[in-house]
C-alpha cells in the first residue's frame, strides 16, 4: 500500500466515521444527537449562528473560487 | 358620497370588511403566507431551476477570478441577511444535547482536521489534503455544479435553524 493510499484510507475512514456518527444518531442508539441537532444547538446563540454560517461560506470560497 | 353620510346600516358591511382585513404579504398567498395549493409546485419548480442556473453560472466561474469570489459571496450575503432575520419556517433545534454524544462528533471532527492539518503541514504528493483530492473530482462543469447545489442548500438547511 502506498503513502497515497493511506492518506487516502485515512480520509475514507474518518468520514466513514461521521456518516456512522449520523446514522446511529438517526436510529436513536446511544444518545448521540444528529448533524442537524447539535448543529441547529450551537446556532441558538448568534456567535455559534456567526461561525457556522462562516465555516460554510469558507467552504464555498475554498473550493469554488479558488 | 362621504364617510359622514352612510346610515348606520350602510357603513356596518363596510366595516366588517375592514376589520377582516388581512395584510397580503408581498410574496403573495394570504395572511399567514400561505400560497394556494396549486401555486406551491410551480414556485418551487422557479425557486429549483434558479438555484440550479446559478450553481451553473458558478460552476462554470474561472477559479481566483473576481466573478468567482462574488459569485460565493452573494448567496453568502443573501443567506447572512436571511439568518439573522430568521425565516419563518425554522426547524425545531433541540433545548440541549448529551455532552457525551456531542463529544463523539467533536473528536471526529478533530481527527479529520489534524489529517487535513497534517497533510497541508507536510506538502508532499504522497500526502494529499481533502482539497487536493476534491478539486480534481468537482473540475468538471456538471459535478461542480451539483457540488454548487449541495452548498447552497446546506447554507438554507441551516439558515433554518
Amino acid at each position: 500500500m502506498s503513502d497515497r493510499t493511506i492518506t487516502v484510507v485515512g480520509f475514507v475512514a474518518i468520514i466513514a466515521v461521521l456518516a456512522a456518527l449520523e446514522f446511529l444518531a438517526r436510529r436513536k442508539i446511544g444518545r448521540i444527537p444528529t448533524l442537524g441537532e447539535w448543529l441547529g444547538f450551537v446556532m441558538r446563540r448568534p456567535a455559534g449562528r456567526a461561525v457556522i454560517l462562516a465555516g460554510w461560506l469558507w467552504l464555498g470560497w475554498h473550493y469554488f473560487a479558488r | 358620497m362621504t364617510a359622514g353620510n352612510v346610515s348606520t346600516d350602510e357603513a356596518a358591511p363596510k366595516r366588517a370588511a375592514a376589520n377582516d382585513h388581512h395584510p397580503v404579504p408581498l410574496s403573495g398567498g394570504d395572511a399567514r403566507g400561505q400560497l394556494p395549493a396549486g401555486a406551491r409546485p410551480a414556485r418551487n419548480a422557479i425557486i429549483g431551476a434558479a438555484v440550479i442556473g446559478y450553481a451553473w453560472l458558478l460552476g462554470g466561474a474561472s477559479p481566483f477570478s473576481t466573478r468567482a469570489l462574488v459569485e460565493v459571496l452573494v448567496p453568502g450575503a443573501v443567506l447572512g441577511v436571511i439568518a439573522y432575520a430568521r425565516p419563518p419556517d425554522r426547524i425545531q433545534v433541540p433545548e440541549s444535547v448529551d455532552t457525551a454524544g456531542f463529544s463523539y462528533w467533536i473528536i471526529a471532527i478533530a481527527l479529520l482536521f489534524e489529517w487535513e492539518a497534517s497533510a497541508v503541514r507536510d506538502n508532499r504528493p504522497w500526502h494529499p489534503s481533502l482539497t487536493d483530492l476534491i478539486n480534481p473530482l468537482i473540475a468538471p462543469h456538471p459535478i461542480k455544479t451539483a457540488a454548487v447545489v449541495v452548498w447552497l442548500l446546506s447554507g438554507w438547511a441551516l439558515v433554518r435553524r
